[in-house]
């Protein structure tokens, strides 16, 4: 018995909802972010899964499991940059009190 | 005791990780363990990437997620206050609605996920190093170039976007 | 039924084997760090004009032993502010990194716990792993020296990576794969890799300095000016763990050194001696290449002064990592230029490598003209 391609997407649905869940309820900008990264994690897994689908591997799925990164290193640097200038204009890291649209 | 058995241990052993530890990213109140349980879930998937046959892949996984993007955040954690505060004040207001939507959509998908048969332990024959090498810089070489563009925009970007004017 | 080795099931055998490994590894790590603690005490004395350890066992031998007891025997002390968790975790993050890099290092012909083919990756993956236990030792400590320790540390690892990764891509590019078996196969007899990329050697063994804390690069633990750095507040057996760690991490980068560009195992009679003899001189010649350069570092820390903050990122920025991009890019073209012979590469290299040493002191002199005209604007 072969672990089935299904397990994995499972296990990549069930990442995914709990990065979704993390973004939507949680009010710290930093773990916000944390969660993101989860979601982002959770479609590579599924991406890789993917490629190997039907036995014969197919490496395009991890092409974009590549860029998948490079969207992740860059999201996460402008991200926290954002989450340190909003908190260098109001002290707090609170997401349900930064709603100002200008500082 | 066949090499089959031990990968569906070690799928069940990476699977209860990467739930538990991102169950635990969003339900514990210390942002600290939210860091560590969030590097421990990037560590399992690349332990994933490895039943995959894509080690390639895993490495990446672990230079960029653990080497960088956790490091990055750990900064986050340290230049911004984490100051202990009342419970009711640890989610959002919305939390109920949110747990409504998020429910049925991530059971919803897993199960439409289970639905796949196939083996997924198709390992390449010498590793995933030369197709992925082969697929990047042949058929994806000018979305490639366009990705080292996107990381000079944000590099860039970030660091405007945190310089103190002096 | 396939047979393994000794008649064995092979997956049992695979089991037998993983723990032959792991008890091999860590006794060969252990007594890599006690021996180098000796030898880098007996060095340092011997540099400084004075004897060294002498009092316990014959010549002092025993020293680094007794140490070792008596941080076993100490107690286990956390403070009481500390982040409880960081602060456990981190002397694991910081150790188990370092003993995972040896899976890939071949010790002799056939001797390697797995040639995984994308060996160099690997190496520099778990390199940069380190930097996360640092980082988190500096701040669960709950101190301001540990603090800016590890901060320091983190910016300082995390800068030259940079330049160590582009010089192992470098050799990479000229074997053409990442596999370590294979790149110790490409250099049989003179050919090694150092004649042919001496300035990627360079950078490495620079950056390889930065990359484990050692002087001139060990500010994350400056004792002068922040007490131990990240490593303040651990005692006893966490200390002994970080430390090991250190020693460890000295030991990977040189077989990595020894491995990438002289030769790894190859030596004199490995080939000829038959197929019991061979191997045990393959481990004795990758040994001593290896310790060779651990005795450098150790001649490098009794030699040089420690760099201030400013120019330890100056070095990296400024110098290692153009250094290393025009070396990647000269490398490269020269290798699709010429396929087929390599004089042309290693004569650009040789001179790239005199431009690299020639560039320093005009370097320096510029940062200290620039320094003296910031100070005169300041007065």
């Amino acid at each position: 018995m072969a672990v089935p391609l299904g397990a994995f997407i499972a296990v990549s649905a069930v990442l995914f909802s709990i990065g979704i869940a993390g973004v939507l309820v949680r009010r710290n900008a930093v773990v916000i972010l944390m969660c993101v990264e989860l979601m982002l994690n959770a479609a590579n897994l599924a991406l890789v899964a993917f490629s190997r689908r039907g036995g014969f591997p197919d490496e395009r799925g991890s092409v974009f499991v590549v860029f998948v990164f490079v969207v992740a290193a860059s999201e996460v640097a402008v991200g926290l940059a954002i989450v340190l200038s909003a908190y260098r204009n109001r002290p707090t890291v609170d997401v349900d009190e930064i709603h100002a649209m200008k500082g | 005791m066949s090499y089959d058995l031990v990968g569906v241990i070690l799928f069940a052993v990476l699977a209860i990780g990467i739930v538990g530890a991102g169950i635990g990213v969003v339900l514990l109140d210390r942002i600290t363990a939210s860091a560590l349980l969030m590097a421990f879930t990037f560590l399992n998937v690349a332990g994933m990437f490895v039943l995959l046959g894509a080690e390639t892949i895993a490495a990446f996984q672990v230079l960029i997620y653990v080497g960088a993007i956790t490091v990055l955040i750990l900064y986050g954690v340290m230049f911004t206050p984490q100051r202990e505060r009342a419970y009711a004040l640890f989610f959002q207001t919305q939390w109920p609605w949110a747990a409504l939507v998020v429910a049925p959509l991530g059971i919803g998908v897993a199960l439409v996920g289970l639905s796949f048969r196939d083996r997924a332990t198709a390992v390449p024959a010498g590793g995933d190093l030369d197709a992925l090498a082969t697929s990047i810089f042949r058929d994806f070489a000018f979305p490639f170039e366009v990705a080292s563009v996107l990381l000079l925009a944000a590099m860039i970007g970030a660091i405007v976007l945190v310089r103190r004017d002096d | 039924m396939p047979e393994g080795p000794f008649g064995l099931d092979p997956a049992i055998w695979a089991v037998v084997r993983l723990v032959i490994a792991l008890a091999l590894l860590v006794v060969v790590v252990l007594n890599g760090a006690l021996s180098q603690v000796y030898i880098e005490r007996k060095v340092q004395a011997f540099i400084q004009n004075r004897y060294g350890p002498i009092h316990t066992g014959p010549w002092g031998l025993l020293q680094t032993v007794a140490d070792a007891v008596k941080l076993l025997g100490k107690e286990d002390i956390r403070a009481r502010l500390t982040d409880r968790w960081f602060f456990l975790s981190a002397p694991g993050i910081v150790f188990s990194p370092m003993l995972a890099s040896w899976v890939v290092i071949p010790f002799a012909p056939g001797l390697v716990g797995a040639d995984l083919n994308i060996g160099l990756l690997y190496l520099a993956t778990l390199g940069s792993m380190t930097v996360l236990g640092i980082v988190i030792a500096g701040w669960a400590s709950n101190n301001k020296y540990s603090l800016i320790g590890g901060l320091r540390s983190g910016g300082q690892l995390i800068s030259y990576e940079v330049p160590q990764i582009l010089s192992l891509v470098t050799v990479a590019m000229l074997v053409g794969s990442l596999s370590m078996v294979d790149i110790v196969d490409a250099q049989p007899g003179w050919q090694l890799t150092v004649f042919i990329l001496p300035l990627a050697f360079l950078t490495y063994f620079i950056a390889g300095l930065a990359e484990t804390n050692r002087n001139p690069f060990d500010l994350p633990e400056a004792e002068s000016e922040l007490v131990a750095g990240f490593l303040t507040e651990y005692s006893g057996m966490r200390y002994a763990v970080f430390f090991m760690a250190e020693y460890g991490e000295v030991s990977v980068v040189s077989a990595i050194v020894a491995t990438l560009w002289f030769g790894g195992w190859h030596g004199p009679f490995v080939d000829t001696a038959g197929p019991l003899l061979g191997p045990v001189l393959g481990v004795l010649w990758f040994t001593l290449k290896t310790y060779a350069f651990v005795l450098v570092f150790m001649w490098i820390r009794a030699t040089l002064p420690r760099f201030r903050i400013d120019q330890l990122m100056a070095l990296c920025w400024k110098l290692l990592i153009p250094a290393t991009l025009t070396n990647l890019l000269v490398t490269a073209v020269l290798l699709l230029a010429f396929p087929g012979s390599l004089l042309p590469v290693a004569i650009a290299n040789w001179i790239m490598l005199g431009l690299f040493v020639l560039a320093i002191p005009l370097f320096q002199r510029r940062r200290l003209a620039s320094l003296r005209a910031r100070l005169r604007a300041a007065a």
